[in-house]
């Protein structure tokens, strides 16, 4: 199977996952819409209404925070279980197993553009409007992408063969819930050393910084340490593509066996 | 006569583990050798857990063998394990997975979208074939298996145990496609627990027990002596 119909494959499979699912919902597509929605009615009711939080925009603070943290925890809860939920496929069809995580990934993908629209409409609503520095959006969300896609990568590769690492990489999503500033700022760390520690340590922090710094302030980001991010979690997107060529078949004895 | 696949002192081993410390090696194929001529249809005959689906599997491509190897002739040969809608997505159509399997199988969109038509005609499931498979009786689901695998054009087609399901309007169906390929030039691998089947549809058989070879040649000679070992009785018409 050449790139071409590899790529052509993961885009159909996953545009037939969202299509099965939708199927299954009274509600179908809407649900893209409403999910999103529902998540900003939450926190309006919790934050702004019952703790009548003091800062004015709070709402769009969390969203701006939660909003890249679900993209990410989702493609890689989804994706690190993909080879073992497609044990029949793998039985009955040579394919090189790359091809599952990615159709997970591409899945949560198709559905984030319109979770970023909300975002925008909410961000709006806010009075922060669409700017040129807005652009900057673009190689930040690109990172953002090929970040989660290296991990979700090592964790299907990990899960398929120890299936313990499922519960570790569900402790380390819940760590990374609260050690990368979604409900707080990471600017409130009074210590720099921590502060700068926290940024560099974890790239999801970052990220969600870069978010926020765009969207509420209008203010560009450290362009040079995102793009550092982005060397090396291409470099370990690559390394993870030679890993799953040269363990092909090992893959599917796993998957067979389990 | 053309070699399209061969098998030389084919091993397959699994290692399965129990615990952090304790695992055990299972040895599912043993020194398996044989030679597949293009064109022919070979059976494979043996009793549950024998091996025959790990063969299968290492036949399609699926598995790479521990030991010894499989050599196939130069340049591109297509190999398709013919399943009954395993892999089936329930909340899709019959029409959607059948499209999703030929692209699993190397065909591009387009020819697949032009494949859809002559298979929703083999499947005959009415306008059962664009709605959701969860829908379907298991035999339907055969039907679309089976009808996606049979139009597909591959070299070799690797077939297990499929003839036994379905009604006998389907089995009837089944049995003349299978005929019709095997007059043609198609190469079919046919893994059957029937001994009458492995006779009425095969020119060479091999009848695998306890991972390794019993017996291998003429499909009468290994079909009696399958029997014989098991003290069957060879139903005359179970196709």
């Amino acid at each position: 199977m050449n790139i071409r119909q590899s790529i052509s494959l993961i885009d159909l499979q996953a545009r037939m996952s969202l299509k099965s699912e939708a199927s299954r919902l009274y509600l179908s597509y809407l649900w893209w819409v409403f999910e999103p929605l529902l998540f900003v009615g939450v926190f309006y009711v919790v934050f702004q209404f019952l703790l009548a939080r003091g800062q004015e925009n709070f709402v769009l603070f969390l969203m701006c925070g939660k909003i890249p943290y679900l993209w990410f925890s989702k493609s890689i809860t989804m994706a690190s279980n993909s080879l073992l939920m497609n044990k029949g496929l793998i039985a009955a069809a040579n394919l090189p197993k790359i091809i599952f995580p990615y159709i997970s990934i591409q899945e949560v993908l198709y559905k984030q553009w319109i979770v970023f629209l909300v975002l925008f409409i909410v961000a709006t609503y806010y009075g922060s409007y669409p700017d040129p520095i807005w652009f900057w959006l673009i190689p930040l969300v690109i990172t953002n992408y090929v970040f989660l896609l290296c991990l979700s990568l090592i964790a299907a590769m990990l899960v398929t063969y120890v299936q313990d690492f499922r519960i570790l990489i569900n402790m380390g999503l819940l760590f990374l819930m609260f050690a990368s500033g979604i409900f707080w700022d990471i600017h409130d760390i009074q210590s720099e050393y921590w502060r700068n520690f926290v940024m560099t340590a974890n790239p999801l922090a970052f990220i969600i910084d870069a978010y926020r710094l765009i969207i509420i302030d209008n203010v560009l980001y450290d362009t040079q340490h995102l793009f550092c991010l982005f060397i090396i979690f291409s470099t370990g997107t690559l390394i993870a593509h030679k890993l799953f060529a040269k363990l092909n078949y090992s893959l599917t004895r796993q998957v067979l066996q389990s | 006569m053309t070699i399209i696949l061969s098998a030389k002192n084919v091993g397959l081993e699994f290692k399965i583990r129990e615990g952090l410390f304790k695992s055990f090696r299972h040895q599912a194929l043993q020194d398996i050798s044989f030679e597949v001529a293009r064109g022919e249809t070979f059976g494979v005959i043996g009793k549950n857990g024998s091996g025959k689906s790990s063969l299968l599997q290492v036949l399609a491509g699926l598995l790479a063998p521990t030991s010894g190897r499989l050599e196939l002739p130069e340049g591109p040969i297509k190999r398709s394990l013919l399943t009954l809608g395993l892999g089936f997505r329930a909340d899709l159509s019959g029409a959607d997975n059948v499209i999703l399997s030929l692209i699993l199988q190397g065909f591009s969109k387009q020819r697949a979208h032009s494949m859809l038509s002559e298979i929703q005609e083999f499947a005959d499931i009415g306008e059962y074939f664009n709605k959701p498979v969860r829908t379907y009786s298991a035999g339907m689901r055969a039907r679309v298996g089976f009808a996606t695998g049979v139009c597909s054009e591959v070299d070799v087609l690797l077939i297990d145990e499929v003839l036994s399901v379905g009604d006998a309007q389907f089995k009837q169906r089944a049995e003349r496609t299978m005929l019709d390929r095997i007059s043609g030039q198609q190469t079919v691998i046919l893994v059957s627990q029937s001994p009458a089947q492995i006779r009425d549809l095969c020119d060479r058989a091999l009848w695998i027990h306890d991972s390794s070879i019993k017996e291998i040649g003429e499909p009468g000679h290994v079909s009696r002596a399958y029997v014989k070992h098991f003290e069957l009785d060879a139903p005359t018409n179970s196709i």
